[in-house]
C-alpha cells in the first residue's frame, strides 16, 4: 500500500514536471514556433529527398529485375566464363520440373542467346540476340506491354524480330524493315538470316535497349544448330519475392534449384547476377543516413541555441527551484523534457507533412524531364514515385527526438553546475 | 527549534587582492517563533546571512546549528532536503513560476516533498484562502498584482510547513496597502502556527512590526533589540 502510494506520488511529480516542461516550451511562442517551423520544413525536405532517392533505387532495382535479371537465373558455369554458343544448360528438364513444382515461381523463360550483329541497309551494330519462347518471355518480362510500334513476336510467320526503339533509330528501321542477323553457329561458322521487324519496344533502360533484340527461339536454335538453352530466367510470385530490396525469396528458390541441378550449372539470385544492385541497396542506407545526419546536426545546433537562450534567461528561476528543494536530477529532467517535447512535436509535424507530400507524389509521380535521358542509362523510369517504409519514418522520428534530447545536455550542464545562490543572483 | 549561529563569516573573492567580507565572525541565536527583522544598508550582508541560514549559500567559516545540527556540513543532497522540508523562502521579486497558476505554484513545493495530490491541493487551497486569494487561485502570476503575487509567495513558503521562513526584502516592491496586508498575514501566521520569520529589510513599516530587530553594518551585528 505504502509502495503504491509512493509510486503514485512519483508519477504525479513526473506528470507535473512534464506539464511544466510543456508550458515552458510555449513561454516564447514565436521562438518555439520558428524553431518548429524550421524543423518541420527541414524534415519535409529531407524525408522527401530520402523518399525520392529510395524511389529512384526502387525503380532501378524493379526495372533491372523485370527486364534483365529476373529473380533467379540459371546458366552453364562455362557459359558465364566464356559465352560460347555450345555451352548450354545441363539437364534443363530437371530444372523445369522443379520450377513447375515450386509454388513461389510465377513464370520462367528459357532462352537461347547469341552474340552477333544486326545490319540494315544503312548501318550495322553488335547485339545480343535473345531467342525466346513467345509466351514464356511475355510472362517473365514486361516486354509485350512495352511495344511502342507493331506487336510482340507472333507465334506464326517467317523470321519476325522485335528491336528496341534505339536500335530502330540507329539502323533507321521501321515496322516491316528487313534486317540481317549474323552470328556464330555451334561449329564456329558464321551464319545468319534476314528477319522482318514486327515490333519496336522501349524499356526503361537505354543501355539494355542498346544491346538486346528478340527472335523466336526455334528459329535461332535452328540457325545456330543449338540443342538446348543458354539461360533460364525465373520470376517469383509478387507475394513471395518480398519488397524491392529483399533477396530472401530468390535465395530460397535458388537453393531449391541447386538440389536438382547438375553441378555444371550455375544458379544465381538477382543480387548475384548484378552485384551492382546489392551495392545500390547498401549504398542507399548510407546516402539516406548522410542526408539525415546533415539535417539532424543542423537541427541539433538550432535546438542547442534555442535551449541555451531559453535556459539562460531562466537561470534565476532554476536557482529558485533548487532553493525550494528541487533536486538537480529533476531540474535536469525538466530541461531534457523541454527539448524532448520540442523534438517530438517537430518530428511528428514534420513527418506528418512528409507523409502527406510523399503520399501525394506517390500518386502523381515526379517527371524527371531532361534528367530522364541520363538516368535512363541506369534503368530509372521517366517518372519517379518517392517511397519510404513505415520503419524509416519511425527511424527518422527516433533520431530527431534523440538528437533533440542530446542537444539539451550542454545547456542543462551549464545550469546544473551552478549553486542555487549563484543561479539566483543571475540577472537577465 | 532554534538557530544558533557561531563565528559565521563569508568572504567573496577570497583569492583576489580585494576580498569582500560580507559577514564577519557573527554570533547570533534565534529562537522558535520569533519575528525578526534584519536591517542595514545595502551591501551590509543581510541577504548573505539569510542565504547561509537558509542553506542556499555556504559560509567561509563558522557554523549554523539548527536543532544542534550544523547545516554547513551537510552534503548537497541533505541540504536540498533540509531546504525543501524546513525552510520557506520569500523573495523580493516573488519568483513564482510564471507558467503555473497560483494554486499550482503552491502545490509544486509540496509535490517536491512527495505529498499526495489530494493533500497538496487541500493545503494549497487553504493557504491561498488564508492569504485572501481564494478567488484568484486559478490565475497565473501575470494576472495578479504585485501584492497578490507576494501573497502567493507567502503561501508557497508556508506550504511545506517549514520551521522558519526567510524573507529577503519581501515588501520592497509593494505599496503601503499591500505591505500592511502582507505583514498582517505573516504576523498572524507567526502567532497562530509559531513559524519563525526572518526578514531582511530597509522598510521602516516592517521594522516597526518586528518583535526583534537586528542591525547589520559592514558585515557585523551592531545592534540587537527586542521590541
Amino acid at each position: 500500500m505504502g509502495n503504491n502510494s509512493q509510486v503514485a506520488r512519483k508519477k504525479a511529480m513526473t506528470a507535473q514536471i512534464v506539464k511544466l516542461a510543456w508550458r515552458n516550451l510555449w513561454r516564447n511562442k514565436i521562438r518555439t514556433g520558428i524553431m518548429l517551423a524550421s524543423m518541420v520544413f527541414g524534415l519535409m525536405g529531407v524525408v522527401t529527398m530520402m523518399g525520392f532517392l529510395s524511389g529512384m533505387y526502387v525503380s532501378m532495382i524493379d526495372n533491372a529485375i523485370a527486364w534483365q535479371t529476373s529473380h533467379v537465373q540459371v546458366q552453364n558455369k562455362r557459359y558465364l566464363e566464356d559465352p560460347d554458343i555450345n555451352e548450354v544448360i545441363v539437364n534443363p528438364a530437371a530444372l523445369y520440373s522443379e520450377l513447375d513444382r515450386l509454388p513461389q515461381v510465377s513464370a520462367y523463360s528459357a532462352r537461347v542467346v547469341a552474340d552477333g550483329m544486326v545490319a540494315s541497309a544503312r548501318a550495322n551494330r553488335g547485339i545480343r540476340i535473345n531467342g525466346v519462347n513467345v509466351t514464356d518471355e511475355a510472362a517473365v518480362t514486361p516486354i509485350a506491354a512495352h511495344i511502342e510500334q507493331g506487336t510482340w513476336l507472333p507465334e506464326t510467320g517467317r523470321y519476325p524480330v522485335v528491336v528496341s526503339q534505339k536500335t530502330a533509330e540507329r539502323l533507321r528501321l521501321s515496322l516491316g524493315s528487313k534486317v540481317v542477323l549474323t552470328f556464330s553457329d555451334v561449329n564456329k561458322d558464321v551464319t545468319g538470316a534476314a528477319f522482318r521487324v514486327r515490333g519496336i519496344y522501349r524499356s526503361p533502360s537505354s543501355s539494355f535497349d542498346d544491346a538486346n533484340l528478340y527472335v523466336r527461339q526455334q528459329e535461332l536454335s535452328k540457325l545456330a544448330g543449338v540443342e538446348g538453352v543458354h539461360e533460364i530466367a525465373v520470376l517469383l510470385d509478387a507475394s513471395q519475392s518480398g519488397d524491392s530490396f529483399d533477396n530472401q525469396g530468390a535465395e530460397l528458390v535458388a537453393q531449391a534449384l541447386m538440389k536438382v541441378s547438375s553441378t555444371q550449372n550455375q544458379i544465381r539470385d538477382w543480387q548475384q547476377v548484378q552485384p551492382m544492385l546489392a551495392t545500390i541497396i547498401s549504398q542507399m542506407g548510407v546516402s539516406n543516413g548522410v542526408i539525415l545526419l546533415i539535417f539532424v546536426t543542423a537541427m541539433g545546433f538550432g535546438i542547442i541555441n534555442i535551449m541555451l537562450m531559453s535556459v539562460f534567461e531562466r537561470t534565476r528561476e532554476f536557482g529558485v527551484l533548487m532553493a525550494v528543494g528541487m533536486v538537480k536530477s529533476k531540474v535536469f529532467l525538466l530541461i531534457l523534457l523541454e527539448s524532448c517535447l520540442l523534438g517530438v512535436t517537430g518530428a511528428a509535424l514534420g513527418l506528418l507533412g512528409s507523409f502527406a507530400v510523399i503520399a501525394l507524389l506517390g500518386q502523381t509521380g515526379i517527371p524527371l524531364g531532361s534528367m530522364s535521358e541520363g538516368l535512363g542509362a541506369f534503368g530509372v523510369d521517366t517518372t519517379l514515385y518517392p517511397v519510404l517504409k513505415t520503419g524509416e519514418y519511425f527511424g527518422v522520428f527516433l533520431i530527431v527526438v534523440v538528437a533533440s534530447m542530446l542537444a539539451s545536455l550542454y545547456p542543462a550542464r551549464q545550469i546544473l553546475k551552478l549553486r542555487p545562490v549563484d543561479a539566483m543572483s543571475h540577472k537577465h | 527549534m532554534s538557530i544558533e549561529i557561531s563565528q559565521l563569516s563569508k568572504t567573496y573573492n577570497q583569492e583576489s587582492d580585494f576580498p569582500v567580507h560580507a559577514v564577519k565572525s557573527l554570533d547570533l541565536t534565534i529562537e522558535q517563533g520569533e519575528f525578526v527583522a534584519v536591517m542595514g544598508p545595502s551591501g551590509s550582508g543581510k541577504t548573505t546571512l539569510l542565504n547561509m541560514i537558509g542553506g542556499i549559500d555556504t559560509p567561509t567559516s563558522g557554523s549554523v546549528l539548527i536543532d544542534s545540527e550544523n547545516i554547513c556540513e551537510l552534503d548537497d543532497k541533505a541540504l536540498i532536503a533540509f531546504r525543501r522540508d524546513h525552510v520557506g523562502f520569500i523573495f523580493q521579486d516573488y519568483s513564482l513560476l510564471p507558467v503555473l497558476t497560483a494554486l499550482e505554484n503552491v502545490e509544486f513545493v509540496m509535490q517536491l516533498q512527495g505529498l499526495s495530490e489530494k493533500v497538496c491541493r487541500a493545503r494549497a487551497s487553504e493557504l491561498l484562502t488564508m492569504v485572501g486569494l481564494g478567488e484568484q487561485m486559478h490565475k497565473v502570476p501575470s494576472k495578479l498584482s504585485g501584492g497578490q503575487q507576494q501573497r502567493v509567495a507567502v503561501a508557497r513558503a508556508l506550504a511545506p510547513r517549514p520551521r522558519f521562513v526567510m524573507a529577503d526584502e519581501p515588501t520592497a516592491n509593494l505599496d503601503a496597502k499591500s505591505t500592511s496586508e502582507l505583514l498582517d498575514i505573516m504576523q498572524s501566521l507567526n502567532e497562530k502556527e509559531g513559524t519563525t520569520f526572518i526578514f531582511s529589510t530597509h522598510d521602516q513599516r516592517v521594522i516597526k512590526r518586528a518583535k526583534r530587530v537586528i542591525v547589520f553594518e559592514d558585515g557585523k551585528l551592531t545592534e540587537d533589540k527586542q521590541q
